[in-house]
């Protein structure tokens, strides 16, 4: 298999460096040899943190390469928009339609795009965007904290990533706490039907 | 951590996705290291964080000590009495431990012991970026480097082997691309480890008086010697790419990494000499890599270290190869972590190759993007009580008053609008600095640090103050935690590494005991009460001490989520005149503006209260708070 990027980008105490785990994971499951890149400490008390995943043989580098992402998987639309250099007009973005609004904002009036806006921009890189409300959905599931499962479970549905949605699914089985397996589940479920039935399936 | 238990199966061959972190624990289990001492720091707690989760299960010894120096020293002492011993920080905490280490080189060690100094280039939660291989250089002791994972794992277990062999301490330096990489590890079997030890008395060897100490030197440095030979026989150092051209490239740790696949994305004919042990340096086998080449490349990060070194055995086995690096011109740069964009470009231009991809044209592009986005600094979180304490300082203190800070989250309070932060170098210093400024300017001083900084480097600067009388105020924001570095408890808890219970050491009494006259224990999120006892020990003729205690917001949070407690947030109500008071002065995350109108953000509230009392109209209701 030819490498294999992802980059996640949000904001510190979404979820990402569980759903990069999960991914990881996984495909560790399928046999791949696998990088995950993650920023811990001062970089996660809300910050903007990105994550990278890397598959295939000859991967060595934890970090992706400006233009290489096959998938970004946006947590928030304005750090989906920060990390557009990752792209190339064959990259699949998932984006949640979520924004977090940046501090700062209220007390030095800065202005910044909203999301529509943010859609027209990806969308003159790649035509590959696929945006969902995963914060509503995670909340049907149980917890606004099931949101990275939800855009995992979405992810599975397009099909877009090499790993099957199987082992996608044991590993988050696996990394979350056991009681919360099943909101998790739920979660995952939810953002998988929601990609599937809103979004036509990509051929590889 | 949800997966420490996954580092105690007994599974050999196992293929398992690991933090370098944890592989370096998984190494400490495979190799029956029995004590374990660490000080938290970013990039290197996971460490000690794995270990204390199973300590007791696996049958060792872990304690968080007070500091990196006191850390090295049990661990120095657990190893000089023949039991495997491992100590980790990060890389600015070996500054705090140099001085035991130094000498221990002329010591030794009987059981193996290793030093995890875990680097962080790029300063993404670091005061600096110091290139810690220089330690190697200055203390004398063998240095390993490794480039992911499982090469963290392998190296834990070979650095005992070879401290056993050569009798001394060796250092092992992750990066953060290391210790914070997750990706394959192979287990090997599981060493029981062992935790009795005999101490031999041997004064020549281990008392330091000057007249063992030379000897001892000369000692080091024939163990030196011997290291040499292990470093050319190494299997961390070696020719990975043999190449038919006149270019090789050397390269270590991360660096190596993106070297390879920058080589690789070029289409250079390249032979590659990776080296693991970088310390000392396998000369002969260098020097031969040397004669083979016409043009040789250093990738590495950071300072140019292999590269000096490098040109000195050039001298004498290829005075006529060409050597490309960062001394003279520099074609990587000597700040921040590499990737393999910048070592691309650095080839490109070494070689005269284009490089593959038009990095150029993707600037360009993304700078118009990036233009008008707002950035997105960490901020304290929603319900922090740092934000209450900062509150109150600013409340009391205005503008004419010098605030030196620390090393924990509360150095998140320098940016607007509490703006609390005027200067901060390393662990502990805000009460020093305090001191010199207080001494020289008219202005009022106020030292800040956190709880688990305090007991790390904060005393003897407290005795300076009462010792030489500077009218100086620490303020201790006091969370009961070491935050930052991931919730490690400290001497202030009354917890310990092994999860076990011990002694509270409380503050307040420290500093009474050290003669401090004032000294007051307040709630931050009290304003009315804080704000008294800060204002009457401004008024204090000596030095002053006020604890401002209440937990860390992220510990109250799991605390409510494990006993199944909801937390109710606080809610705006009608009397809100959308003046915008409790967003300009508090910064809370959880405060919002939705269609122009003040919110509060249901997922991120904390109900902790502090806009409610900043609110000059009521406006904001903090209903049940379980
Ligand atoms: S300070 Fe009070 S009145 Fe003013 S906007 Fe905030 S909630 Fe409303
Ligand atoms: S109560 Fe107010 S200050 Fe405290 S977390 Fe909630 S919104 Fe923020």
């Amino acid at each position: 298999m030819k490498e294999f990027n992802i980059v996640i980008a949000g904001v510190g105490g979404q979820g990402i460096l569980l759903a990069a785990e999960i991914l990881g994971t996984a495909a560790l499951k399928e046999g791949l040899n696998v990088r995950v890149s993650e920023i811990h400490g001062m970089a996660q008390r809300g910050g903007s943190v990105i994550s990278n995943i890397r598959m295939g043989e000859k991967v060595f580098a934890p970090t992706v390469l400006e233009g290489t992402a096959d998938v970004l998987l946006g947590f928030e639309p304005i750090e989906t928009l920060r990390n557009l250099k990752f792209t190339s007009e064959n990259t699949f973005v998932l984006m949640n339609n979520e924004p977090v609004l940046p501090p700062g904002w209220a007390t030095k009036m800065i202005s910044f795009p909203s999301v529509e806006e943010i859609i027209v921009k990806i969308s003159g890189f790649t035509k590959n965007v696929v945006v969902m409300k995963a914060a509503k959905l995670a909340e049907e599931a149980g917890s606004i904290l099931t949101r990275n499962v939800v855009l995992i479970g979405g992810l599975a549905a397009t099909g877009r990533v090499p790993t099957e949605i199987g082992s996608l699914k044991e590993a988050t089985c696996e990394l979350v706490p056991a009681k919360y397996k099943k909101m998790n589940m739920r979660a995952f479920k939810l953002g998988y039907e929601h990609v599937q039935k809103n979004v036509k399936p990509m051929v590889f | 951590m949800p997966n420490s238990r996954v580092l105690l199966q007994d599974a050999p061959g196992k293929r398992v996705l690991l933090l370098g972190n944890e592989a370096i624990a998984r190494g400490v289990l495979e190799i029956g290291i029995g004590v374990v001492t660490t000080y938290p720091g970013t990039p290197a707690s996971e460490i000690g964080d794995s270990i204390s989760a199973i300590a007791a299960e696996a049958g060792l010894y872990m304690e968080y000590s007070t500091n990196e120096i006191v850390a090295v020293e049990v661990a120095a002492g657990a190893a000089n009495s023949g039991v495997r011993s491992l100590t980790a920080m990060k890389h600015v905490g070996f500054n705090v431990a140099a001085d035991a280490v130094m000498t221990l080189a002329y010591i030794g060690v009987k059981g193996g012991y290793v030093i995890v100094t875990a680097g962080d280039p790029e300063c993404y939660s670091s005061q600096n970026e110091q290139d810690n291989r220089f330690y190697a250089l200055l203390s004398n002791l063998p240095f390993l480097e490794p480039s992911d994972p499982q090469e963290a794992k392998e190296m834990t277990i070979s650095a005992i082997e070879i401290s056993e062999e050569l009798e001394l301490p060796v250092l092992l330096r992750p990066t953060t691309r290391v210790s914070h990489t997750r990706g394959p590890v192979i287990y090997g079997r599981l060493t029981k480890p062992n935790l009795k030890g005999e101490f031999v008395r041997d004064v020549r060897r281990m008392v330091m008086v000057p007249s063992n100490a030379r000897p001892m030197h000369v000692r080091l440095l024939e163990k030196l010697e011997r290291a040499r030979e292990i470093s050319e026989a190494s299997p961390y150092n070696r020719v990975v790419r043999e190449g038919t051209g006149e270019l090789g490239i050397i390269s270590s740790s991360s660096a190596y990494n993106y070297a390879v696949e920058a080589a690789d994305l070029i289409g250079l004919d390249v032979g590659i000499l990776k080296l693991g042990m970088t310390h000392p340096l396998p000369e002969k086998m260098t020097g031969e890599f040397l004669k083979k080449h016409e043009k040789i490349v250093i990738v590495e990060e950071l300072e140019p270290y292999l590269e000096i070194q490098v040109k000195a055995i050039a001298k004498e086995y290829a005075p006529n190869v060409e050597i490309y690096g960062k001394t003279g011109r520099l074609y990587f740069p000597r700040k921040g972590e590499l990737s393999t964009r910048t070592v691309i470009a650095g080839l490109a231009e070494i070689t005269g190759k284009e490089s593959p991809i038009n990095f150029k044209k993707i600037d360009e592009v993304f700078s118009e993007i990036l233009k008008d986005l707002p950035s997105r600094p960490p901020v304290l979180c929603a319900g922090c009580p740092h934000r209450a304490s900062f509150y109150v300082i600013r409340k009391v203190t205005g503008e004419n008053v010098i605030y030196t800070t620390d090393i924990g989250c509360y150095a998140l309070g320098i940016a607007p609008p509490l703006n609390v932060g005027d200067i901060l170098v390393c662990m502990g210093a805000s009460i020093g600095t305090a001191q010199g400024i207080s001494k020289v300017t008219s202005k009022d001083t106020i030292a800040i640090l956190g709880d688990s900084t305090f007991f790390h480097a904060a005393i003897p600067g407290l005795v300076n103050a009462i010792y030489n009388n500077h009218k100086v105020t620490l303020i201790v924001l006091d969370n009961l935690t070491t935050a930052m570095t991931g919730s490690q408890p400290h001497p202030g808890t009354g917890v310990t590494g092994m999860r076990g219970s011990s002694e509270r050491i409380l503050i307040e009494k420290v500093a009474e005991g050290c003669g401090v006259k004032y000294v007051k224990v307040v709630d931050p999120f009290d304003i009315k009460e804080a704000a008294t006892i800060l204002k009457e020990a401004l008024q204090h003729p000596g030095p002053s001490v006020i604890v401002f205690r209440s937990p860390c917001a992220l510990m109250v949070a799991r605390e409510k989520r494990r006993k199944g407690a909801k937390t109710v947030p606080c809610e705006i109500t009608e009397k809100c005149t959308n003046c915008m008071a409790c967003i300009k002065l508090l910064g809370c995350p959880a405060l919002i503006l939705e269609d122009k109108k003040v919110t509060i953000d249901e997922a991120l509230c904390m109900s902790c209260g502090l806009c409610v009392s900043v609110c000059p109209y009521n406006a904001i209701e903090c209903k049940g708070n379980s």
